[in-house]
């Protein structure tokens, strides 16, 4: 079975994880500066830091400098005492590729000496369950040797009782803490004499954990890793999706680790649908299929999703971001129209030969001026630029769906447009932009045909995070709600196919959100109050009983009729920036005039401020962060489980334990000693 | 001026594209005046933008509010000078946006290279960049601490460029209207933000000399 944390395991070399010089001239040894996988120090009952499952590929890697400017001839891998690899300096400044492995020379991160390089062994894959040891060592001219060791663990997979599990659906709420899901109920199911009068979908999944969320160097992640460690088994670093760090400056060339998407295709052939609410190349869709060390290299990351689809099977892509799609000649052509595209030779990839070789990676290219659209359609995929379009390419064999510029607008402004209340999304030029729910229908429906093998399909809740940096509560909330819909079409899929499971999740907590009560007077008078804190937080903030249980009027879209009730919910933030606090719904972006029921009392007469969002209309909050907006945090986040295996996902968990119970249930089915 | 401001308070767009008209009204009443109006959008946002209009801070001490922005910067409202062309932000792009991408007007082809009025919102950047600010049609927050890249933008934005002293540190987050003008320069350039801007105004050192003035009194 699936350990957490596998903790309390003795180093089989206790102090195999510090660099032993072996030459008896210590001073002039070479030194093995960083061993990728990284290794815990050697502490007695450290976990181990990077596991992996049987034949799941990841890159070897040593940086080596050299020892009192001696130059290093060679530098060779070895697992378990049995060499893997021999690479021998050529004595020239230029970087060497034979196969898939690699001494790279130049552009090294300037604070390593002169003479470094950096070694790699791309795409080892161990079937053999247990701990490993990796020894690298190297050798400079004068046959000093520095030989340094770390180790790794091939987890298992158990006998299974009962099938494997066919489809996974990820849903990941970005930033969705428990207090966003309580909110959401809250609003959408309401409370009478302490009673939820009606279930979020995902309050009904049977099962749930909490997750640890922490990244590689911090107890709090980004978005980047917070969702590559849920689908490659190990921790990544802040800004870094499906690699390792490395000592070059190269965004595409770090040693990567293979993605569930990656692993499950090749091993059981399954595809991969991604759809978020985001542009398409953030953080969290981008974490799922391609491998980098900088999340904003967006012209890359969208080519490989196309060019790697042999790799992970990518069959529906969908959000936002259509600017990375369009071609943008204009570094060699001037002038050029405008057509909106981002594409840029700065954010584009190339990948180096190893990586090629090792990992049957499309090699990439400088090419601002690539039409992705037509390159996607060119490989199969249906085109959707809006929800008209989209209803009609269900029976698509591949679907591409961009249907903003950059990130889609939020449900608050979309549900808004649909009600005539608001005309945000058509500022924006997008009046025609579906609903997660709708995203969420077709990319099932588009998944599931031709498809025996089964899919990965991640659909992600993008805003609530990026609502939630705003601390724009009726915005976050709304974002939410929309999830949820969403995570309702994921479990009628599951209910209809047995075989499916469903996990509902986020990367990491953002801004300490907390119900903290209830407005203790109606609308009207919370607008007229003063901008004091003697009256706008005294004269309203209602704790404990006072705050009774705010009553929300939902409409048959599913969304309230407005967030601005009498005696609204109120919450607070932990994790805040400097801000003023009004309690009223705002506009992000900030333009009080086109909420939704903008015309209509009361918010006619709300008062305009274009200044400062709430300025002069809230009190002073000052933020415990020296931030422009609230923070993620390193609180633990709910992990919640309906379908085939649910039951794995129960306890306190790490996120990158979830990896490998995932490979579990797709390669395997329920261990034995769980169904019991 | 009365028959204008019905007009707005009847279509609530407070697009910067609308809200020219607007500017002039608060040019001259005293804040009293524009109490009156207060059922009016237009009237309201007006106030709102005007140092005399305090209905925002009720009757009390609030944090006090910055001098009036908007016309200082701006060349006087109503006709542009000899030469110069008001653009509106409507006017960039065809709209909505089209499935491969945006469709340049032809007027904003026209007037690449051509001394032009652009007014907008100054877009709340959480590291802004010293010599240029983005001015966007709707007041933005750009939530990047956590999206590099991935924002939330409108296509139709204009990257202004200026020089001088106003440039010498990252401008301080300016609000309300801001009226500018300069070169209009149209075309994809890599900023040094990472974006990618399809149209820029390039303002000179005199024009660029209110934006030092405005950081000043900026809260």
């Amino acid at each position: 079975m699936l350990r957490p944390l596998l903790p309390c395991r003795r180093l089989p070399f206790t102090a195999a994880a510090v660099a032993l010089a072996i030459a008896a001239s210590a001073h002039a040894a070479p030194q093995v500066t960083r061993l990728t996988p990284p290794s815990n120090p050697a502490l007695a009952g450290a976990s181990t830091l990077a596991r992996f499952l049987p034949d799941q590929k990841f890159d070897l890697q040593a940086t080596v400098q050299p020892g009192g400017g001696v130059a290093i001839v060679r530098v060779s891998f070895a697992i378990d005492g049995k060499t893997v690899a021999t690479l021998d300096h050529d004595g020239s400044a230029t970087d060497q590729f034979t196969g898939a492995t690699s001494l790279v020379k130049n552009g090294l991160v300037k604070e390593l000496a002169s003479g470094s390089v950096v070694a790699s062994v791309r795409a080892y894959r161990s079937s053999q369950a247990g701990l490993h040891t990796l020894t690298v060592t190297a050798t400079d001219a004068n046959g000093a040797l520095t030989a340094r060791s770390g180790q790794f663990e091939v987890v298992p997979l158990t006998t299974a009782a009962g099938k494997p599990a066919k489809n996974i659906i990820f849903m990941l709420g970005d930033g969705m803490g428990a207090s966003h899901r309580t909110a959401a109920r809250i609003m959408s199911r309401g409370y009478l004499q302490g009673m939820a009068q009606g279930r979020l979908a995902m309050d009904t999944f049977p099962v749930t954990g909490m997750v640890m969320t922490a990244s590689l160097n911090s107890i709090v992640t980004d978005s980047a890793p917070g969702m590559s460690n849920y689908v490659s088994g190990n921790k990544g670093a802040n800004n870094m999706e499906g690699v390792f760090p490395d000592d070059t400056v190269a965004a595409f060339d770090n040693p990567r680790i293979e993605y569930l998407s990656e692993y499950l295709h090749r091993r059981k052939g399954t595809q991969l649908g991604i759809v978020t609410t985001a542009d398409v190349f953030d953080a969290t869709p981008a974490a799922n299929a391609v491998h980098t060390a900088s999340r904003g290299q967006g012209t890359g990351i969208v080519d490989q999703f196309l060019d790697d689809r042999h790799l992970t099977g990518l069959k529906v892509l969908m959000g936002g971001g259509r600017k990375w799609f369009l071609p943008n000649p204009s570094n060699t052509t001037s002038p050029q129209a405008a057509n909106g595209s981002q594409r840029r030779a700065g954010s584009d990839y190339v990948l180096p030969a190893d990586i090629v070789a090792g990992w049957a990676a499309a090699p990439g290219k400088l090419d601002p001026e690539r039409d992705l659209i037509a390159d996607f359609q060119a490989a199969g995929f249906a085109y959707a630029p809006d929800r008209s379009t989209l209803g009609k390419l269900g029976g698509a064999d591949k679907l591409l769906g961009l249907f903003a510029y950059s990130n889609m607008n939020v449900a608050f402004d979309k549900i808004a447009g649909r009600r005539g209340a608001s005309t945000v999304v058509n500022d924006y030029g997008f009046p025609d932009q579906p609903m997660l729910d709708e995203m969420a229908d077709a990319a099932l429906q588009v998944m599931a045909r031709g498809n025996d093998k089964g899919f990965v399909l991640l659909i992600e809740g993008a805003s609530i995070d990026k609502q939630s940096h705003l601390m724009d509560t009726d915005r976050w909330l709304l974002e939410t709600l929309e999830f949820d819909r969403a995570i309702a079409r994921a479990k009628a899929f599951a209910e209809q196919h047995p075989d499916t499971l469903v996990i509902v999740t986020a990367d990491h907590e953002c801004s300490g959100a907390a119900i903290i009560g209830a407005s203790m007077v109606s609308d009207a008078a919370l607008r007229a109050l003063p901008a004091t804190v003697a009256d706008k937080r005294n004269k309203v903030v209602g704790v404990y009983e006072e705050a009774g249980f705010p009553a929300y009027a939902m409409q048959a879209d599913g969304y309230p009729a407005t967030t601005d009730i009498d005696r609204k919910m109120l919450i607070g933030y932990g994790a805040n920036a400097d801000r003023y606090e009004a309690w009223v719904s705002n506009p992000q972006p900030t333009r009080d005039e086109q909420q939704p029921f903008g015309a209509q009392p009361p918010l006619a007469s709300f008062p305009a401020s274009v200044r400062q969002r709430n300025e002069g209309q809230g009190f002073l909050v000052t933020g415990q962060v020296p931030s422009s907006q609230a923070v993620h945090t390193g609180t633990d986040v709910p992990l919640s489980a309906f379908g085939h295996g649910a039951l794995l996902f129960t306890g306190v968990f790490d996120n990158t334990d979830v990896f490998f119970k995932l490979g579990q249930l797709a390669l395997k089915g329920v261990p034995r000693t769980r169904s019991r | 001026m009365g028959v204008r401001l019905a007009y707005i308070a009847a279509v609530p767009l407070p697009l910067a594209d609308e809200m020219q008209p607007s500017l002039k009204t608060c040019l001259t009443p005293p804040a009293q005046a524009c109490r009156a109006r207060r059922g009016l959008l237009a009237a309201v946002l007006a106030c709102a933008l005007s140092a005399g209009a305090v209905q925002a801070h009720g009757d009390v001490a609030g944090p006090s509010l910055p001098p009036p922005v908007e016309w200082q910067i701006a060349q006087p409202p109503g006709q542009p000078p000899a030469g110069v062309s008001d653009l509106k932000f409507a006017e960039f792009f065809r709209l909505p946006v089209g499935p491969r991408g945006l469709e340049p007007s032809a007027r904003l082809l026209a007037l690449n290279g051509q001394p032009v009025r652009l007014v907008g919102y100054m877009a709340r950047e959480s590291a802004p960049t010293a010599g240029r600010l983005i001015l966007t049609p709707l007041p933005v927050t750009l939530g990047d601490e956590d999206e590099p890249l991935a924002d939330d933008l409108p296509p139709s934005v204009a990257y202004v460029h200026f020089s001088g002293q106003a440039a010498a540190a990252p401008l301080p987050h300016l609000g309300g209207l801001l009226r500018l003008q300069g070169r209009l320069s149209v075309g994809p350039r890599t900023e040094a933000d990472g974006h990618v801007s399809m149209v820029r105004l390039l303002l000179d050192e005199p024009a660029s000399k209110p934006l030092s003035q405005l950081a000043k009194t900026a809260p």
